[in-house]
Formats: structure tokens, C-alpha cells, sequence
């Protein structure tokens, strides 16, 4: 009640007058040329209030009595001091110049803004402008190549798929990797919420992509953990800190821009297919194969090569019933699988309305942004409405408060490799000779039953039986995925200057979201056939699949600051910080599946009849902590600070529950120290950080527990109760009552350099962290009864070095040329886990043989499986009688999906009103698995398998004893070759290491052309200007070694509840897209 | 004022945080911390019924020729190529995890005040090791599924494999229980005084301790035969000493039975696998097996096994690459298997009568252990085919029409060939049992599949590939693991 009150208070503020025993000043900002400078930055020295300037170049600022000197600074020009003394209207011209290093505001932890030269750690900052209009709403996704330091991946094109984003690589063996997000300084989720099916199902986003880019305002991230002090445990691999749209930057004046945008995606980057043999084995037609290893296209039909159909024999092809003696029109449909895609849309509309000055303002934002998708039947469509004001109730007292409204629909298909569950995953495996067109048009029998080649238990008529999945269309449109989530952000803060140089201060933000996904199944669907709790053998009964998930956040801090200038000795300036905070974190999630429907196409959970599978999971984690910051500054160009925080949380064991990390950071402003002043070198700052940062469990880790017993497997599972007999087993986790928390360790050395008059500025880092204690399930053998256990175990480094390049080699009244560039390089490895202990696997994350694990002297994130025996030098050995590899290791490395270096660059040009930007990227190495490519080769639709007249020789020797080998000679037909020896399984384990590629790829990332029309060139003053922008993304990639787009990497940024994040399995995912589109911004 | 309140109302907001309950939230609500022992039993016998029927069994079923793949493209078609492996989750959570592990617990919690639940849990885990033995061959055995030691830590991480010859018939110097007597040890447990007794828990005998005990004897006698080949005195002494006196399920109507209950609503793996599951419809009978019984004159008992939707069986041949026969004529299992409206409500048959008789019917022949071997014979022929429902005149009939088949006749090998065609054809449903005796016998004799893959495409498989996940973390498993043509130590 009382938020609500105090909200309602800062809305009539907001409009309202200050009584303020100040003055304002007022003026204007151009640049030489005269052209209004937008954005920069004004404030006063003495007590660093300030402002931006507006589109037009003017600001107004309220000056509190004791102000005297007004600083005005702008990235890329010289900076100026001008002396306040009775003035109040300035018009400053900057020159060109000036430095990013010097003057830049930037946000640093809490949302506390300190001038960049002041910083000891590394920090960047990217403008909202560069992420709006380039071809992808997922704010992590337009981040990618702008930041040194982090590996951002998609998992494919789906629709509102979720990305991940790590910032200088892993740093803990457990959960989740991604950095904390804050927005306005509060704390939200970027959760990923799974399904309870999660491999079947559609590709969940991750929740920072419910966030509007076009209310950012900017993006701060602080790589490291210097800054976590200030943010807890949660910061521990880095912060994100977005900062939302505030108010015009001026007084009295109203900013309205109003946007929209519209933008196509094709898909981009699938694999090239063969179009000389259709469906069948052996070069024989099957109409019911998904292999495409049948008789070459334009083979004369006979009853040999089955295309004439074998007496006794009827055969369904693409719809039409062939009897015996008939021949079956056999060619090939090249599009068949590209056809199941379609072009995507995104159609984009926002309203912003802003005012006021840096003291009092108010920021509305309303936007709504609809994509189809590239899969049919989905959408990604998302809705925000945000409010935020701030005011000075009094000149000490001042309000800040914002809240957000979200809404965001994923409706999708099934996705993933499972051939009965997952719709995309059986188009992929269409054979080269199945007409898709007649498929789509026909997904339903006459009687309501999916139709497809693979035979129908539902459709007798037609086909024999088994269970081969839906038609693909048939399950994108009769058994979609739904979710909404409606998400509040609410934030309100309160700041009260006690002294002149003390100030007190609580901010309290929530963030809960509520997500409701319900996937259903037709009746006539193979997905759901006779269920388990049908009781009867019978036809398809349908089903739906209900997930709630409910995510809440408070969190609340107190922050004293007390600041002091000329303390002890003249020009050391003090700043001290003290703090409380409490976080809350809840989170629960229930689902019901009722199977059994009644009524057909009614999917209500009451329709269902027989409701067994319910399920609940809760969990609850508190965290308090103290915390403070000593800042230093000596004469503006030596500066030191020190934070240290005790924390304590509710996921460790009571008695040692409190854990206490500091930190230290210098910064050394060589060039004002010495007073070098050269043309070549305008600036040099070194500096120099040490931070530690403890890391809590996760909830409910402490103890052993027993379940309700469920036994079997995911094709047949039993569950208790047995009638009203209750049973119980342990729980395969163990727990542990001695876990600590982690900690992670880094030093980071960085230089800044302004050469050239600040024309080219480098930004270079070194870094080296050691995380030690790691929180881990832990696999232990099946044979203990159990299969994983919590433990502190294991150390990890992480070493690297980013360097961040910004020039403008030309620049003229008319023209200019930009570059940024980042270049990062992260070398990470396991270097102890536990006495004895060399590798362990991640409990529950294995998939298809292929274990994720964690092994000493290896990088963290590698995945094992089964690999062909080679001998001494390295050759496969192959079996002497079968011609095929010989036999298998387990527990070998196949994947290791850490890049050695990334890259980005961006060139921007700007001619009179005209500007043109890309952006290019590099990602040098890395590995993934493609299941796509393993699935198209092993079945015969990859391009490769295309040359398979002749048999084949695989490339290994034969041993013949005695520490001798033979080349290998024996030959295997094609089909044998490609889906056997290079297919989708390694012998009778499942891992692939055929199906591994080298993630190298060379990117045009983004694409933008934008043409600026002020209002005044036009004469007009109904609008002030009009913004045309023609943007492009990911319009080319090269990637040498790899048969597939490498940037896709199914989990996206979903964790597994145990295993943290699983990168480099690519598993039957969506495929990327090549984005086009167009944007018009109206600024009134 | 205002601004005061609002301080002290922070400030207060503040201390109240800082309480110790503020971070007493770590009590998980989605679970428990403990559970009484008869929670536990119904949970290990169901997790027993269902390692020996879900994959593990299924397995065997297509090795053993009952049943044939109707998808090449599932687990049952990599079986029926004789590509055996995946059995992960078998191992974790059937045996290992649902079984032992709770059976250990159970044992722990009860062997002091309520011994009648330790003795049926230590016959229970017999049970369970000998069928992880017998298809994986060395497994851990003496420190698996063992619980924790005082500092509360798991008292074998990486437990041992045992040498099946050692699980069989221990090993003093390396501290090996032998099952036999860890039966015996149960058998001496149930009958000791207990606080606390099995009832509506115990699903299978209902709290019946005298039941168990001929369960227990009955586990003398599979595995004094299971070792025949490698240890013929302890077959003879084991069996002769049950034989003396001792109960021993052996009532042909079936009533002493060990059969783990299912029901519709709790269906069994049988019917999961095939029908209700989420990939249906991947075996049906295999023609071998319907060649078989049809040269056996026994279609009667066949279409209680399997189902006849045509007006013939239809079978399908093992590792056909062909499309398989419609689903609409397949014969797949029957209501013997699937219980009477084919919905899974058929009970799981680990130890019966039948087997028990064609077990001293084998014993007799060989070792001259004590009784008539054709009169065991057709006590096991009788109890098998009142066991799949047939009646006792349908029973009489076929004996008074097939003298030559249900009488043992010929040379020993002849005898002993048609006492394991008969437990062969018996076993329907717990074809582990079948391909032990296989692996034991050489009978009956198995045609290769129409296509072989797997391991070694040319030599039947012997044994179950070891899980990844055990391999992975424990690295007392033996890596590269034995290829699945490995004999293990009691074939023959």
C-alpha cells in the first residue's frame, strides 16, 4: 500500500514544480560545425548533478547554490570547464577530441555512475542505439560482437529461442553461468524455464529477452567480479546493468518518438542435400523408409529396385495407393525440407514519451513487438508498458520509482531429436522423394488422423502400423506449444541527503513473472498413443500438458555515502559507502498432464481422463549481506578503492552460513600525473584490480531424502502409488551437510591509451581467476544406489586478455569514419577436483552417450563419449572381417566447445545525414556436436552421401598382430559407409565423433544504413526528426569446417538443474536465419 | 516527520530481516527426510518385477527368438541385431538405485528390532544381484549399494566388480558373501522374533513368512543349477538339501508363486513397452517361436502367450530388414502376459512352480539329484499351462493327445533337450531366465537373425554391454569393456 502510495506521489511530482533554493541554467551543446550535439553530457563539478543534452542540443539544469564550475563532455570531443559565476545561459561548442577513457559516465555496480578514469576493473558500456534496429529484439543476441569478453550463443532460429551469454568463460562448475542482470538496479531473472519434457519441447527463451531494447537506454557490463562486492554472490560471473530511457534532459519539454519496424528472416545456414536418390535401403524403394538410400532418380523400375510394386503388395506414395504391378513415380522434391520453413516477420511498434530534467522526469514507454516465426505455427510476441518517474520532494529528499508491464506469448512445435515427439526433428528426416506439398496439404486422414509415410497405427486403411511420429505439419498445427508469461518489474528508491556530503538511500525492486505453457496433443496424434493410464489398448487418446511456473525476486538495499573532498591533504577526495541488503528469491513450478480426451479439440485440462502425472517443485533462498566501499581519489589521476561484503544465506548449513569476500582496485592516470601532454599520447591510465567473491548452494543441497518411487524408463514408466499402497525410495542425489560456499579469485591489469589526440583509444585487459570450492552434483557410480552427490570439490582458472579498440581515422564537417573493434582470448582449465579424483560426470546431463564432464588439465565444458580404438599412431583400427571400425573407448574427449579467441568489428560512416554501420565478427574455434548432420548422413539426404555408386574403404588399418599394421582394404557399400561407419552411432554406444565440427566461423553479423531527416531541413516543426534505417543480420558466414551453421547450440542458455550449462550439442535444433528489414522513428 | 517514519519504518524493515529465521528456509517441501521400512518394500518389489521385464528383459525376449522387431529404427530392432547395450538406466535405477540401494536401507533400518523385513530384503537382493550377474557378468556386488559410513559418506565410492564365480560362491579372502548364503542368512532372519511385520506392503505374499522361506529355498535351487557347469558338487548338495524336507514353491496351481502384482492403473513393463508406452507397437511374436509351438501341437497355451487378431498367428523373422507384417494381424503378447483386457494388469513371474520343476527335472537327469525327472517334467509342462489359464481339461487333453512330447523319451541329451524346450517355452514373459539357461545348455538352438550387428555381428551375445554412466565415474570398470561375445564365467 504504501509503495503504491509513494508511486502515486512521484507521478504527481513528476509533473509537478521543485522548490528548490537553486537556480537554472540553461544552453546549448553544438559541435564545430555547428550542428547540435545530442546526448552529451553536462553536469557541475562541485556536486555532480547533471544532465544530457536533448535532440537539439539544449539542456537545462538546476544549479543548487555553491555550484561554480559546469563540465560538458562528449565521447570523441575535448571536454570543457566553464566557470558558472552569474551566467545562465551557456552555448559551448566542443571540439573534436576529448576521450572516451576521460570523460565517460559509466554505471558501475548499484547503479552508481563514476567517470570512467576513476575505475580500477574492466567496464564497458554499449548505447542503446547500437542494439535497436539491427535485426534481432533479443537484447543478448544484439549484443553479440560488441563485447570483449563474452561468448553469447543461440540456440537457433525458433522463435523467442533462448540465448546464453558468459562472460569470461566459466567460472563455476555448477548452475547457472550467466552473468547477473540488473535493470534500473534491481536484480532479474534470466531464467530459463524448462518443461518438464524438456527435450521435446519448444525452445524456451530466456527472460531477459521479455526486456524492450528500445527503452535501453544503455548496457554496462563489468566483466569481472571487481564490482560484485556491491551485488552479492550473484555477480560472481559478472554484471549486466541496463539502464532504461529517462526523462528529455530538459525541462518543460515533452519528447515523443514513435517507431516501427518490420523485418523478413529466412533460414540460413542449413545443410546442402542430395537430389539423386530417394527413399528406401539398399538402393531398394520403401515407401515407408526415412532413409533416402533407394534407387537413383531416373533408375528404370523394376521389382528389383521396388519401384514396381511386388505382387501382393499395395504401396502408399505421397497420397496415392499403388497396387501390385503398378510403378511408383519416383523423383526427387529438392525443396522438400527448405518448404517446411517459411519467411519470418517481425512486425515492431513503440511509443516513448519522456520529460524533464536530470532532478524530475518521467519516461513512458509502451511497445509491442509480433514475430512469426520461421517454423510453422509460431509466434513470439511481446508487450510492454513502462512507467518511471523521479522527483525531489524536497531539495534533500528524492523518489525514484519505475514499473513494467510485460506480456510475452511463445507459441511453438516440439523440437529436438526425438523422432516421435519432435515435429521438426521428423522434417528433417524426410527422404528426398516424399512430397512434402501433398503432406502439408493432407497432415489430417479423412477421419482425423495424422497422415504420414511412416505407417499409422491410426490409419489402417492406408498404412500398417508402428509408431513413427506425427506428420510434421500435422504437429505444428494440432499439437502447438503455448506459453504466456506475464512479468511486473516494480522498482522505487528513496534518497535523503542528511549532510551536504551524507546521503541515505533504500531501493526496493520485485520482479515476478508468471508463465503458463500448455502443450496439446490431438487425438489422431501418434504422439500421445495408448497411454499408460488409459487402462485399454485403443486408439490415440490425446493429451495436455500443463507447466505453471512462478518466479519472484525482492530485493532491497540500504546504501549510506558519505563524501569528503581535501581529506587530510589537499586533492585527496573520500568517498565511503556502507549498505544492507536482503534478497529473496521463490520460485515453483506445477504441472498436470492429463491424457484420455473426450472431446475432440478441447483442450481443457477437465476434458482429460485421467489426470496422473502432477507435479509440484518449490523453492525458496534468502540472502542478507553488509556491505562497504572506500573510494580514494588523489588530485583526479590516482585512485584506490576497497569494498569487502559478509553474506548470508539460507542454502548453507546454519552454523557457517556467513561468508565474507573483498576486494581492491587501483587506477593510475599516468599521463595527468606526469603531465604528459603529446599529440601521440593524449592518455595512459593503468590499473589494476583484486577481487574475491563467494558463491552460495543451491537450495535444499544439505540433506539426503527420500521421493515417492517412480521406476522404469521414459518409454515405460511406472509411478506410485500402487492403489492406496504408498511407496518410497531414496533419492538418487545425495546431499551434504559440510558444503561451503565457493569462491571465485581474479586479477585483472588493464591499460587505457587516447594516441593521436584521442583519435585511437585502446582499452586492453589481463585477467586471471582461480574458483576453487566448486558446488557440484557430482556423478557417483549407479552402483553405490545412487547417482550423485553434492560436494565441494575442484579449482578452475580462467586466464585471458580483451582488448577493445575505438578510432576515428577520418573526420570531417560531413564525414566521418568509426571503428570498434573487440578482440578477446579465454583459456580456461580444470586443474584439481578432488584427492584421487580425475574426471567426473555431470549427473543427469548425458545424452545420446555423450556425458559432460569435468576433467583435470582439460578446459571445463568438454564433453565425453565413445571414440574408435586407434593404435599407436593414431589410425582407427578397423574389424578385419566387417570392414568396419573395430571396437570403442569410453570416456573419451569429443567435444570441446571453447572458442580459442572471438573477434568483432564494427565500422560506422556518417555522411551529412546519412549513416552506414556493420559489423563483422570472428569466432575462432570451438566444437559442437551436429545431430542435424549426423541424422541427414546417416540416413542419406546430406550432399556428401551423394557419391555412393562405388563401396568404400574407411580410412584405418587392420591390425594383424604382433604390433603391426595393414591399411585397411575392405570395401563397404555407400549406405553402409555413411550410415553405419560415419553414421549417427559410434558401435553400440551413441556419441558420434563424425558428427563433431570445428565451430570456426567468420560472420557479417549486422548491416544498418540510416538516413536522418531533422525536421528543420524540411521546414517543418511537426516533427523534429524522422530516422530511416535498412538494416540487415547475419547476412553471411563462413565457416570452413563445418557442414552447418556452428552458431547453434541446442540448450541455448537453459541450465540443467544440476549440470550448469551443457554448450556444443547441436540437437536437431531450428536452423539460423539471415534477417532483412526495415525501421522509421519519428522523434516529435 | 515523514522522512523519519519512513527511516524508521527501513530500520525496522532492516532488524527484522536480520533474525536467524530470516534464513530458515532451507527445509526442502518437496521431499522427506526419512520413511518407514513399508513404504520401502512395496517400492523394491515393484523396482525388482520391473529391472527383470522392462529393457533388460525385453532384451533377452528378442535374443531368445519369443518376440521379434516390428521397428527397425527402436531399441527392439538394435536387440534383434544382437546390439546390446543402453541399459544405463537398468543399471542406476532399476537395479542399483530402485532395488538394492533400498533394500540395504530397508535392511539397515530393521535387521535389529523387525528381522522379518531384513530376511525378505537380503532374499530380495539375491535375487537382484544374481540377474545382474548373470547378464553383465563381473558387477559390483560385496561393496555396491553398501549406504554410508559414520561421517555419513558413501562407505564404497567406487565399488568393486566382483568376479561372478566370487558373487556365486564367495570369497573368504576377499571378504565375498556367497548368495547362497546370503539366502540362507535371510531365510535364518525370517524366522527370528519381529517387532514390526510385512502386511498389505508386502505385495507379493501379503506378510506370509512361510512363503518367503519357500521363495528363499527356491533360490537355492536356480542358482545351484545357475552354477551347474562350474561347480557340480555345490548343484547337487544345494538341490539334494532343499529336496530333504525343506518348502519350496512347488504348488502346480501356482499359488505359491512369486508374482509381483500389477494393475491396469499400475500397469506392467510388458504393456508399457508395447502399448501404452511412448514408442508402441516395436515387437511381436517372432515366427521361430511360433515354429516351435506349432511343431509342440500347442496353439492352445500360444494364444494365451500371444494374441491372434488374424485368423492365424502371425509371426515376423528376427533381424528381418523387411517391412513387418500390418499391425492389425500381428501377434503380439497375449493375456498372459498383459493380463486379461491386455491393459498391463498381469503380475510379473519371477519364481514359479513351473520353472522350479523343470529346474529339479534338469538336476535329476545330470547330477541324480533325489525325485523323477519326467515326473518334474510334467509337473512343470502342468503348472506352466494352468499358470497361462488353461483348464485342467484343456491339460489333460493335450497330455492324452502328445504322449510323445510330454513324456521324456531318448537318449539324456534327448531328455535334457526336451525339459529345456519345455522351460523354454514356459518362460514366456521372463526371458532372462530363458537366456540363462541358454547360455548355460546351448538349448534351444538359436538360427542367427536375418541381419547381426553390435559388437560382433557373428557371435551370439553372451553378456550386456556395461553402462556408460558406471564406466564414466567408476573406473573399476573394466574399460574397454568385454565385447558382448564374452562368455561369462557359468556359460557353458
Amino acid at each position: 500500500m504504501r509503495l503504491t502510495t509513494m508511486l502515486l506521489l512521484c507521478v504527481i511530482m513528476a509533473a509537478g514544480k521543485l522548490t528548490a533554493q537553486s537556480r537554472t541554467l540553461q544552453g546549448t551543446v553544438t559541435d564545430e560545425s555547428g550542428a547540435p550535439v545530442t546526448g552529451a553530457s553536462v553536469s557541475i563539478k562541485e556536486n555532480k548533478r547533471g544532465t544530457t543534452t536533448a535532440a537539439d542540443g539544449s539542456f537545462t539544469l538546476s544549479a543548487p547554490a555553491g555550484s561554480k564550475t559546469l563540465v560538458v563532455s562528449y565521447v570523441g570531443k575535448e571536454s570543457q570547464e566553464i566557470t558558472i559565476g552569474n551566467t545562465a545561459s551557456f552555448n559551448v561548442s566542443l571540439k573534436a577530441g576529448g576521450s572516451k577513457n576521460l570523460d565517460e559516465v559509466v554505471v558501475t555496480a548499484l547503479g552508481i555512475t563514476k567517470e570512467r578514469r576513476t575505475l580500477g576493473y574492466a567496464t564497458q558500456t554499449v548505447k542503446g542505439d547500437a542494439i535497436t534496429d539491427k535485426g534481432d529484439g533479443n537484447l543478448l543476441n544484439a549484443l553479440q560482437g560488441k563485447l570483449a569478453g563474452a561468448d553469447i550463443v543461440g540456440s537457433g532460429g525458433a522463435a523467442g529461442a533462448s540465448t546464453s551469454i558468459i562472460l569470461r568463460g566459466i567460472s563455476s562448475f555448477t548452475g547457472n553461468q550467466s552473468p547477473i542482470f540488473v535493470v534500473d538496479g534491481i536484480p532479474v531473472s534470466d531464467d530459463v524455464d524448462e518443461s518438464t519434457i524438456g527435450l521435446y519441447t519448444n525452445q524456451p527463451a530466456n527472460r531477459t529477452a521479455d526486456l524492450n531494447v528500445n527503452d535501453i537506454e544503455s548496457v554496462n557490463v563489468l566483466q569481472g567480479p571487481a564490482a560484485a562486492a556491491l551485488y552479492g554472490s550473484r555477480a560472481s560471473h559478472g554484471a549486466i546493468m541496463i539502464t532504461t530511457k529517462k526523462g528529455s534532459g530538459q525541462k518543460g519539454v515533452v519528447n515523443i518518438t514513435y517507431s516501427s519496424s518490420y523485418m523478413m528472416q529466412k533460414v540460413y545456414g542449413f545443410p546442402e542435400l542430395q537430389n539423386k536418390y530417394g527413399q528406401g535401403a539398399n538402393g531398394v524403394f520403401s515407401a515407408i523408409s526415412t532413409n533416402s538410400f533407394g534407387p537413383a532418380f531416373g533408375s528404370t523400375a523394376s521389382l528389383a529396385n521396388g519401384l514396381i510394386v511386388a505382387p501382393g503388395n499395395t504401396q502408399y506414395v505421397n497420397g496415392v495407393l499403388y497396387t501390385a504391378g503398378q510403378t511408383i513415380p519416383y523423383k526427387a522434391y529438392p525443396d522438400n525440407i527448405m518448404s517446411y520453413f517459411k519467411t519470418g516477420t517481425v512486425f515492431e511498434n513503440n511509443l516513448m514519451i519522456n520529460s524533464g530534467d536530470a532532478r524530475n522526469n518521467y519516461n513512458i514507454a509502451i511497445g509491442n513487438s509480433r514475430q512469426n516465426g520461421i517454423l510453422p505455427n509460431s509466434q513470439f510476441n511481446k508487450t510492454n508498458i513502462a512507467f518511471s518517474a523521479s522527483t525531489y520532494f524536497t531539495d534533500k529528499l528524492s523518489v525514484k520509482a519505475g514499473a513494467t508491464y510485460f506480456s510475452t506469448v511463445q507459441d511453438g512445435i516440439t523440437q529436438g531429436t526425438n523422432g516421435t515427439y519432435s515435429s521438426y526433428a521428423n522434417a528433417v528426416r524426410v527422404p528426398r522423394s516424399v512430397d512434402f506439398e501433398y503432406y502439408k496439404n493432407h497432415y489430417t486422414t479423412p477421419t482425423g488422423y495424422n497422415n504420414w509415410f511412416i505407417p499409422n497405427i491410426y490409419n489402417a486403411a492406408i498404412q500398417d502400423s508402428s509408431s513413427g511420429g506425427d506428420n510434421p505439419y500435422f504437429a505444428a498445427y494440432k499439437n502447438p506449444i503455448k506459453s504466456l508469461l506475464t512479468r511486473v518489474l516494480a522498482n522505487i528508491s528513496m534518497g535523503y541527503d542528511l549532510r551536504k556530503w551524507l546521503n541515505v538511500s533504500y531501493r526496493l525492486g520485485v520482479d515476478a513473472y508468471t508463465e503458463h505453457r500448455k502443450r496439446t496433443i490431438a487425438l489422431g496424434s501418434a504422439q500421445v498413443v495408448r497411454s499408460a493410464f488409459t487402462g485399454t489398448p485403443g486408439p490415440t487418446t490425446g493429451g495436455i500438458m500443463e507447466d505453471v511456473f512462478t518466479r519472484n525476486e525482492i530485493s532491497g538495499d540500504l546504501i549510506i555515502t558519505a563524501k569528503k573532498a581535501n581529506v587530510f591533504v589537499q586533492g585527496l577526495n573520500v568517498n565511503v559507502l556502507a549498505g544492507h541488503s536482503i534478497n529473496q528469491r521463490k520460485f515453483q513450478q506445477i504441472n498436470q498432464t492429463g491424457y484420455g480426451l473426450a472431446v475432440p479439440n478441447y483442450y481443457n485440462i477437465t476434458n482429460a481422463s485421467n489426470l496422473s502425472l502432477s507435479n509440484e517443485y518449490n523453492s525458496l533462498r534468502r540472502v542478507w549481506g553488509v556491505y562497504g566501499q572506500l573510494s580514494l581519489a588523489y588530485n583526479n589521476y590516482l585512485f584506490l578503492e576497497f569494498t569487502g561484503r559478509q553474506d548470508h544465506s539460507s542454502t548453507l548449513p546454519a552454523s557457517k552460513n556467513a561468508y565474507f569476500y573483498p576486494s581492491v582496485s587501483a587506477a593510475f592516470v599516468l599521463s595527468d600525473a606526469l603531465k604528459i601532454n603529446s599529440d601521440l599520447l593524449s592518455f595512459a591510465k593503468l590499473r589494476a584490480s583484486y577481487a574475491k567473491v563467494g558463491e552460495d548452494a543451491p537450495p535444499y543441497a544439505l540433506n539426503n531424502i527420500y521421493l515417492s518411487a517412480s521406476d522404469g524408463n521414459n518409454v515405460a514408466a511406472y509411478a506410485f502409488p500402487f492403489g492406496s499402497t504408498a511407496g518410497f525410495g531414496a533419492a538418487s542425489r545425495l546431499g551434504n551437510k559440510e558444503l561451503r560456499p565457493e569462491f571465485t579469485n581474479t586479477l585483472d591489469f588493464g591499460v587505457n591509451l587516447g594516441l593521436f589526440k584521442n583519435k585511437i583509444n585502446i582499452d586492453a585487459t589481463y585477467y586471471s581467476s582461480k574458483s576453487t570450492d566448486q558446488i557440484v552434483s557430482v556423478a557417483v557410480p549407479g552402483s553405490t544406489g545412487y547417482q550423485s552427490k553434492y560436494a565441494n570439490v575442484g579449482e578452475l582458472t580462467n586466464k585471458g586478455f580483451e582488448i577493445t579498440v575505438t578510432a576515428t581515422p577520418v573526420r570531417t564537417k560531413n564525414f566521418s569514419w568509426n571503428i570498434s573493434g573487440n578482440f578477446s582470448r579465454n583459456r580456461n582449465k580444470v586443474t584439481y577436483i578432488a584427492p584421487g579424483v580425475t574426471s567426473f560426470a555431470y549427473a543427469g546431463t548425458s545424452f545420446s552417450g555423450l556425458v559432460p564432464t569435468v576433467a583435470v588439465g582439460e578446459p571445463f565444458g568438454i564433453i565425453r563419449g565413445a571414440k574408435w580404438v586407434t593404435n599407436a599412431a593414431g589410425q582407427r583400427l578397423v574389424d578385419s572381417t566387417t570392414g568396419q571400425y573395430a571396437n570403442f573407448l569410453l570416456d573419451q574427449t569429443v567435444i570441446n566447445p571453447n572458442r580459442d579467441w572471438i573477434a568483432g568489428l564494427t565500422n560506422t560512416f556518417t555522411f551529412k545525414h546519412f549513416s552506414f554501420s556493420f559489423l563483422v565478427d570472428y569466432k575462432k574455434g570451438g566444437q559442437f556436436e551436429s545431430f542435424t548432420v549426423g541424422v541427414l548422413r546417416a540416413n542419406g539426404s546430406l550432399k556428401v552421401t551423394e557419391d555412393r555408386d562405388q563401396p568404400h574403404i574407411l580410412p584405418g588399418v587392420i591390425d594383424v598382430g604382433g604390433g603391426k599394421y595393414r591399411p585397411n582394404n575392405i570395401q563397404i557399400s555407400g549406405q553402409s559407409y555413411y550410415a553405419t561407419a560415419l553414421g549417427s552411432t559410434t558401435g553400440t554406444s551413441a556419441s558420434n565423433e563424425f558428427a563433431v565440427f570445428d565451430a570456426t566461423t567468420f560472420r557479417v553479423r549486422e548491416f544498418s544504413v540510416s538516413y536522418d531527416l531533422p525536421g528543420s531541413l524540411v521546414n517543418t516543426k511537426i516533427f523534429k526528426n524522422i530516422k530511416f534505417t535498412i538494416y540487415g543480420r547475419n547476412l553471411f558466414f563462413y565457416a570452413p569446417n563445418s557442414l552447418i551453421d556452428p552458431e547453434l547450440s541446442t540448450q541455448g542458455a537453459a541450465t540443467t538443474t544440476t549440470g550448469g550449462l551443457v554448450r556444443g550439442l547441436e540437437l536437431i535444433s531450428a536452423p539460423s536465419t539471415r534477417n532483412v528489414g526495415a525501421s522509421i522513428r519519428v522523434g516529435f | 516527520m515523514k522522512i523519519k517514519k519512513i527511516a524508521g519504518l527501513l530500520v525496522l524493515v532492516l532488524f527484522t530481516s536480520c533474525t536467524k529465521s530470516f534464513l530458515e528456509v532451507n527445509n526442502d517441501p518437496n521431499s522427506v527426510t526419512d520413511v518407514p521400512p513399508k513404504t520401502l518394500l512395496p517400492n523394491t518389489l515393484v523396482s525388482m518385477a520391473i529391472a527383470n521385464s522392462n529393457e533388460l528383459g525385453r532384451a533377452a525376449g528378442l535374443l531368445m527368438q519369443y518376440n521379434a522387431n516390428s521397428n527397425s529404427a527402436s531399441v527392439a530392432g538394435a536387440y534383434d541385431t544382437w546390439i546390446i547395450s543402453g541399459f544405463e538406466s537398468q543399471w542406476d535405477n532399476e537395479i542399483y538405485g530402485g532395488t538394492l540401494n533400498n533394500l540395504n536401507i530397508i535392511i539397515n533400518k530393521t535387521q535389529a528390532q523387525s528381522p522379518a523385513y531384513a530376511g525378505i530384503a537380503k532374499l530380495q537382493f539375491a535375487y537382484t544381484v544374481s540377474m545382474a550377474t548373470d547378464l553383465f557378468g563381473d558387477v559390483p556386488y560385496s561393496q555396491a549399494a553398501a549406504g554410508f559410513d559414520n561421517a555419513g559418506l558413501i562407505k564404497y565410492p567406487q565399488p568393486v566388480f566382483d568376479a561372478q564365480m566370487d558373487i556365486y560362491l564367495g570369497n573368504t579372502t576377499k571378504g565375498i558373501k556367497s548368495l547362497f548364503n546370503l539366502v540362507r542368512e535371510g531365510l535364518a532372519d525370517i524366522s527370528k522374533p519381529s517387532v514390526q511385520r510385512p502386511t498389505v506392503d508386502d505385495l507379493v505374499y501379503g506378510g506370509d513368512m512361510a512363503k518367503w522361506t519357500r521363495f528363499g529355498n527356491s533360490l537355492l535351487l536356480k542358482f545351484a543349477l545357475q552354477v551347474s557347469n562350474k561347480a557340480p558338487d555345490t548343484t547337487k548338495n544345494v538341490i539334494n538339501d532343499v529336496l530333504a524336507g525343506k518348502p519350496y514353491i512347488d504348488d502346480i496351481n501356482g499359488a505359491l508363486d512369486f508374482k509381483v502384482p500389477f494393475t491396469a492403473a499400475n500397469p506392467n513393463s510388458y504393456y508399457l513397452q508395447d502399448l501404452g508406452g511412448s514408442i508402441p507397437n516395436t515387437q511381436m511374436l517372432s515366427s521361430r517361436f511360433l515354429a516351435l509351438e506349432r511343431s509342440l501341437n500347442d496353439s492352445l497355451r500360444l494364444s494365451k502367450f500371444y494374441t491372434k487378431p488374424a485368423a492365424t498367428f502371425v509371426g515376423a523373422e528376427n533381424g528381418s530388414p523387411f517391412t513387418p507384417p500390418p499391425l492389425v494381424t500381428r501377434s503380439t503378447y497375449g493375456s498372459y502376459v498383459l493380463g486379461p483386457t491386455l491393459s498391463g494388469e498381469a503380475p510379473v513371474r519371477l519364481v514359479t512352480a513351473f520353472r522350479n520343476n523343470f529346474i529339479l527335472a534338469e538336476a535329476a537327469l545330470r547330477f541324480g539329484t533325489t525325485g523323477n525327472a519326467n515326473t518334474y517334467f510334467q509337473n512343470g509342462i502342468k503348472a506352466s499351462m494352468k499358470s497361462a489359464g488353461l483348464s485342467d481339461a484343456d491339460v489333460t487333453a493335450y497330455f492324452a493327445a502328445n504322449p510323445a512330447i510330454v513324456n521324456l523319451s531318448g537318449t539324456p541329451a534327448n531328455q535334457l533337450m526336451q525339459v529345456l524346450m519345455q522351460k523354454y517355452v514356459a518362460s514366456v514373459g521372463n526371458a532372462i531366465e530363458s537366456y540363462n539357461d541358454y547360455r548355460r545348455t546351448g538349448i534351444p538352438s538359436l538360427p542367427q537373425p536375418q541381419t547381426t550387428a553390435g559388437d560382433d555381428p557373428n557371435n551370439f551375445p553372451q553378456r550386456y554391454a556395461y553402462p556408460v554412466t558406471e564406466g564414466s565415474s567408476n573406473p573399476n570398470q573394466p574399460n574397454p569393456r568385454p565385447k558382448t561375445s564374452v562368455k561369462v564365467w557359468w556359460a557353458l
